[in-house]
This record gives structure tokens, sequence and C-alpha cells, in this order.
């Protein structure tokens, strides 16, 4: 018996890319991506193109050639949906501005402390992380009646703070971890507090992963649903809520709910167009 | 500028590690002390605690002559050099160096005229615009003793500040560092594990290990009359030779010997070796102090062993000796010599180059 076996050859597995033409590799890679640029980037199409269809011309988008601005000027003109598009802005820069404020302490203070309380913040933002998210949205309605907040902006703010935290902390916790804690160190010695070298040197430095942060929190917060359609009610109408409502017992009216959702697109696209330098500057640090 | 005492000093990490065991040391006025010792030893530990960057768990630190145990390092009236440097990175060069000076509220004059001293000394004028990240290693160490010279303090604590360095620009920072001495005479307290660093700065060196102070003396007295084996082998480059050779006494001398080694050493030389008949202890003998020959008169001592490896560095070849179940490096060798491998090599040492330790304890034997 022979112990001698075939040695697979190595340069086999690139069989397939190799019998390719020159720069077939390089087509096949850009027909790939374009693939999947047509994944994302088709249901956004067919939502403006359904926008800008008349009612009754929503089911046939693909046929006809009316196209109006009405579904706009018919949505803009409901008082709701106004109120909604500033509710949705100001809790979401209101969230962001008030997460950022304690998920920069509370990441700092996981990163740079050690002892009893750390710890105890560290295993309780564990804990709530653990817990599923949708699990939170029923008690958190009974609280925030409880505590008469319902349907206000502290009773949908606080509850995404609170999630905020939970999530953020443990990034804000890597960018502080990637910045070399001797420069607060230089900095103590050169005459600052402990809160003075985290204000005027951590902090500084970690404004990429800061600006990283409050684009991801803006977003998440504009975009979110669950929250909003269970915390809020008709005294503050949320945008995502209201865009749904167009569903509703006499049909689905697509036309309005598409030309709302395009509203809805505007300053998220505005955000991230602005803000994906930043997103990536900030995550790669 | 003002001494620097630290005494009974002690450090005890949550957890029971013990860092620094019992540290005394008083540092003169303007005098340039080196830390030294492997990484672990505390030396470290013990530069933060001067800084205020660690509580201390025991003893008293003062400088110029009041204690500053529970004061802020803001207080301290130090300047620090990190091994990474550790510049303000979102800050240009010129507000590096006036960073502490503005934290003092000096007038914005004042603070020009102290950054612009600094940087003349230093020749980092051109980069004063300059953010941290646009500069070379070399450079931004530059910057750092910069912001230590503006505030004109009574210490400067060095960390490791030549460690991230190659090694061209760390012999030439070193230089720099002792010439920087001469312009600023501040007193200084400088951590390395680089026993290079150590003899070529410090006025006294401080050889710890596992948190004690193993020696405290000057770079000439370390090298010359090492308290123990640990400090014999960490002081000087290449590293002492050991050899474990059995005691016995002999009328006027005593015998040493081991596997392929016999001497005879002049009883009134080494006066407590007659504690250590019947025992071991370890020979030591440094690289540069043996020499190709054999002995020729009652100074010296001779020993032999088989040529394992040449190592040829240009103005002179290292040779690794193999004595026993040792390896013996020998320097200075005529870089012209062609020995092969395998050459029976005698080697003769003068007495009064020959180190003794307890096998056991590793103490001098004197």
């Amino acid at each position: 018996m022979t112990a001698v076996e075939t040695v697979p050859d190595l340069v086999d597995r690139h069989r397939f890319f190799d019998a390719l033409a020159p720069g077939g590799r390089r087509v096949l890679f850009a027909l790939g991506i374009i693939a999947v640029c047509l994944l994302f980037a088709f249901p956004v199409f067919w939502l403006l193109l359904t926008s800008l269809r008349p009612g009754y011309a929503v089911y046939y988008v693909h046929r006809g050639t009316d196209f109006t601005f009405d579904n706009f000027r018919e949505v803009l003109g409901q008082e709701i949906v106004l109120k909604a598009l500033w509710n949705s802005f100001a809790i979401s820069t209101l969230a962001t501005v008030l997460s950022l404020g304690v998920t920069v302490t509370s990441g700092y203070m996981l990163s740079r402390f050690k002892g009893p309380v750390p710890s105890l913040w560290f295993s309780a933002i564990y804990v709530f992380r653990c817990v599923p998210y949708v699990s939170w949205v029923l008690p958190l309605y009974f609280v925030t009646r409880a505590l008469g907040i319902f349907d206000s902006y502290w009773g949908l703010l606080l509850p995404h703070v609170a999630v905020h935290i939970c999530f953020f902390s443990w990034i804000m916790k890597g960018f502080f971890d990637g910045i070399d804690p001797s420069m607060e160190h230089a900095a103590m010695i050169d005459g600052c507090s402990r809160w003075g070298a985290f204000l005027r040197v951590a902090l500084p430095a970690a404004v990429p992963g800061l600006t990283a942060l409050a684009i991801l929190c803006w977003l998440y917060t504009w975009n979110e649903f669950l929250f909003a359609l269970i915390l809020t009610a008709q005294n503050t109408p949320i945008l995502t809520v209201v865009m749904a409502q167009f569903v509703h017992e006499l049909g689905m009216e697509w036309h309005l709910m598409s030309a709302t959702a395009v509203l809805a697109l505007g300053p998220a696209l505005i955000v991230t167009v602005f803000g994906q330098k930043y997103v990536i500057k900030g995550l790669k640090i | 500028m003002a001494p620097v005492s630290l005494s009974n000093v002690h450090k005890t990490y949550p957890g029971g590690v013990a860092a620094v065991k019992d540290f005394n040391l008083d540092i003169a006025d303007q005098e340039f002390v080196v830390l030294v010792g492997p990484s672990g030893c505390g030396k470290s530990t013990t530069l933060r605690m001067v800084a205020g960057l660690e509580d201390i768990t025991g003893g008293t630190i003062s400088i110029g002559n009041r204690i500053v145990n529970r004061l802020q390092p803001k207080d301290r009236d130090i300047a620090m050099v990190f091994q990474n440097y550790a510049l303000y990175q979102h800050m240009s060069v010129y507000d590096n160096l006036a960073f502490g000076l503005r934290n003092r509220r000096a007038k914005a004059g004042d603070v020009d005229a102290a950054v612009r001293a600094a940087a003349k000394i230093l020749s980092i004028e051109p980069l004063l615009d300059r953010r941290p990240r646009q500069l070379s290693g070399g450079q931004q160490q530059r910057v750092a003793l910069g912001r230590c010279i503006v505030r004109n303090p009574k210490v400067f604590l060095f960390d490791e500040p030549l460690s991230n360095l190659d090694a061209q620009l760390r012999a030439q920072m070193r230089f720099e560092i002792k010439e920087l001495r001469q312009r600023v005479p501040t007193t200084s307290l400088f951590v390395t594990h680089d026993q290079v660093e150590a003899m070529t700065l410090g006025d006294r060196i401080v050889v710890m290990k596992d948190g004690l102070v193993q020696q405290v003396g000057s770079p000439l007295e370390l090298f010359r009359r090492p308290l123990n084996r640990f400090v014999a082998s960490f002081i000087g480059s290449p590293a002492m030779n050991f050899l474990d050779l059995a005691v016995a006494a002999d009328g006027e001398a005593f015998r040493l010997s081991g596997d392929g080694v016999a001497l005879a050493l002049p009883q009134r030389r080494f006066a407590d070796l007659g504690r250590h008949v019947g025992g071991t202890v370890s020979l030591g003998v440094r690289p540069q102090h043996l020499k190709l020959g054999s002995a020729s008169n009652g100074q010296q001592v001779g020993l032999s062993g088989n040529l394992m490896v040449t190592e040829q560095l240009g103005d002179e070849q290292v040779l690794a000796v193999r004595i026993g179940p040792s390896d013996i490096r020998v320097c200075g060798i005529d870089p012209e010599l062609v020995l092969p491998a395998g050459t029976r090599i005698d080697l003769v040492a003068a007495i009064d180059n020959l180190h003794l330790f307890d096998a056991a304890a590793g103490t001098a034997v004197r």
C-alpha cells in the first residue's frame, strides 16, 4: 500500500476566476455591487414613484404617465403631519443631546475607572441590554402613565435615552479605550483637575467618535417606531406613527403614506450624506 | 528645583499585589536619578506615586520639603514625559506647550515668551503650528520635553521616554536630554528598563526588582561593586558571565572548582569567602574583563573552553566560549582574528575584576 496521496492543486481553487478574460473579475465584481445597490435602492425608488402618482394609480405604478405633487400638498396640508415632523425632529435632537450627555460620562467611567460603582453600572447595563427591546415597551407604557408623562415629550424621551445609554455606553467605552489615558495624566500634571482632564483633553479627542454616535443616535430615534406607537397618542404625534396611520379601516392610502415617507426620508438622508464620513471615521478609532 | 524624598513608600494594589515595598530614596536638588529594572519591578509605579497619578499605600513622599502624599498632581509642581509622549492631539504644538501655563493663569505675554524660549532650546520653533500627529517620533518627544521645561517645575519625571524611538534616534535623544540637563538643571527622576540609558544619564541609579530596591549608587559603583548577582547581571552589556563553582580552602588560597574550571583566589582578597567553604558560589566576570591568553602572575586567573560562536561587530568580535555547562561571552576581540568554531580558547581575567556571589541568596561575597 502506498502512502502517497494526491495533493490537491492549490491553483485549482482559483480556476473559476482565472478562466475569466482579463478584467472579467472586475466586471463580475461591478455586477455584484450593482445587484446589491439595486436591492437596497429599488424599494426607495418605488417609494418615490408611488409618492408621485395620483391615488387611483398607485396600484399601476408601472403603467400610465400621470405624475403629481398633490400627495405632498395634501400631506403637508394636514396639521398632524406637520406636528409630527416637528415632534420627530425635536425628540430626535433632544434624545441625541441627552443620550450623549449621559453616555459620554458613562462610557468614560467604564473605560477609565475600576471599583464597585463602575462594575455595578457595567452589570446593570449588561443586564438591561440582554432584555429584548420589545419587552420594555409595555412596562414603560404603565410607568409613563403612572408618572403622568404618557403622550408627552418626556414620556418618549426618557425611554429613548434609557435605551441609548444601554447601547451606546459600550460604544463610547470603546472610543475612550482607544484614547491614551496618559494624555489625561499629562493634563492633570499640567494643572487640570480630574474633570478638567476629561473635559479639556479626553472629550475633544473623542469628538470623531462622538459625532458618529450623535448621527447614529439621531437616525435611530428618527426611525424608531415601536416606542412612538405605544408611548404616544394624539398630543404628541410622531412621524413614523402618523405614516402608519394612513392604513385605516377605509383602506390604504399608499400615495399619502409614500409621500410622508419621502418627507421622512429627507432629513435622514441629509444627516446620512453629511455624516457618513464622520460615522466611518468615528467607528474606525 | 527642589530635593525629593521618598521614605518607607509602599504600594499594594487592591487584591494584595505589592508593587513597591519599603522604598527609600533621597534625591538631592538638581540631581538626576534613574530608576532601572525589568518590567514589573515597580519602577513606573514609584514614579507615578511621585507624580500623584497613583495613591500610595504607606510612607511619605516629599518634594522640596513639603509632604505631597495627598496633593493632586496639579498641585505638586512637577512635569512628566511619558513613554508615548501623551501630547494633546487636538492642539497645535504651541498650544501643547502653553497648556500648563494657561492653566496656571499666566499672562498671555509671559506664556508666549516661555513657549518661544522652550521651543528655541529644543529647536522646535518651525513646528509650533503643527499638530502632534504631523510630527515624527523624535519631534514629538522633543515637544513633550518642551512641555516640561516651559513650566519651570520643581521636578522632571521621565517615564521611559525613549522606549518608543528606534535605536539611532534613542541614542540621539539620550544625548539631547543630557545636553538639556546642562541648560536646565532641574531635579529629575528617570525610569527606564534600559541599563545603557541608566548608565549614561544618571548621576545615581536605583536598581529595582520585584518592588524592592536592589542597589543605589553611581553608575561606576554599580558597574564595579554590584551588591548582588541581579545588579551584576542587569548592569553592563553584554551581561556579566556567571559560573557556579565549589569552594575549598587551601592554605593561603581558596580553591574554586567546577566543570572544566579550577581557580585559586588569595584569601586576603575575598575575606568573606571563608564562610562558603564546602558550599558553592557564583563567579561573575564581565565579558569586557576577559582577554585571550593564560594567567601569567598571581593577580590573574585563567579559564579555558571551546569556542562555540563568534559575532563580528566590525570594531570587535564577541566570542561565546563553552566552559562546562555555561556559555561565556568575551568582548573586545580583534576583529581580524580568524577563530574557527571548536577552537580551544584560553582566557585570562584579573582577580580584581572578579565578582563572587552567594549561589543561593545572590548577595555579593567580598
